[in-house]
């Protein structure tokens, strides 16, 4: 009974997010988009962990390059 | 009487519902089991993960997040769990005298991450139920042709 407690109070009452460490919480969330949309896309399940890996890197490297090019451009015009 | 080719009509649909239901149970459905298993593990530690990061109150929300939510009903029994949860927390715990009636989240960065996972897992189980109907309906095709074939 304690236990079950314990795993509700888990999903009720939000964490304390701070600071830019929020930002590492977008790097489960690609995982988890590269790997459904890899496994719709590859004809063999095997081919998936690959193809999901080099999309996820893809994914984050594209976002940290628009994340630096939005901040340059908030840098000039400021 | 219906012959097998009647009950493939309905192959397409009953694993749209299936995959909406739960995710992946509709690959489950139509023999792809390892495909199926995938997306229930990565679809539903993604909605419950948000649901863990904001609070189930601050994160499924129909009043305030009225187009998140449309988002999160994709993941079909998912999010009516998460709801049933959300009612229930608001119906026991009643404002005080100094307090608010309405929900005001205690963490709102926590709140619009758990709304982005939930929401994410919504739109990823929507292509997983396209998915699921293209499949039945490629599989249908096929064993048509192969009876035009025959004939």
């Amino acid at each position: 009974m304690t236990g079950m407690c314990t795993l509700l109070a888990l999903f009720t009452t939000g964490i304390a997010l701070t600071g830019p460490q929020r930002l590492v919480l977008m790097l489960p969330l690609c995982l988890s988009i590269a790997v459904v949309y890899k496994t719709t896309r590859c004809e063999l399940l095997r081919q998936v962990p690959l193809a999901a890996l080099s999309l996820w890197v893809t994914i984050v490297i594209g976002m940290c390059a628009v994340g630096v090019a939005l901040w340059v451009l908030f840098e000039f015009m400021i | 009487m219906t012959n097998s080719s009647d009950l493939a009509v309905f192959r397409a649909p009953v694993a749209g519902f299936l995959a909406w239901l739960v995710p992946g149970l509709g690959h489950f459905f139509l023999g792809h089991r390892g495909r199926g298993l995938v997306f229930l593990v990565t679809i539903t530690a993604t909605f419950w993960s948000g649901v863990a990061i904001g609070g189930v109150r601050a994160t499924v929300d129909p009043q305030d997040r009225a187009l998140w939510f449309v988002a999160q009903l994709c993941t079909g029994a998912n999010t009516a769990v998460a709801f049933a949860m959300s009612r229930t927390l608001t119906a026991t715990s009643q404002p005080g005298p100094k307090e608010p009636s309405k929900y005001v989240p205690p963490y709102w960065v926590s709140a619009e991450v758990g709304v982005h996972y939930t929401g994410v897992a919504g739109l990823l189980n929507l292509l997983v139920v396209l998915d699921a109907i293209a499949l039945a309906e490629l599989a249908g095709a096929s064993a048509r042709k192969q009876r035009l074939r025959a004939t």
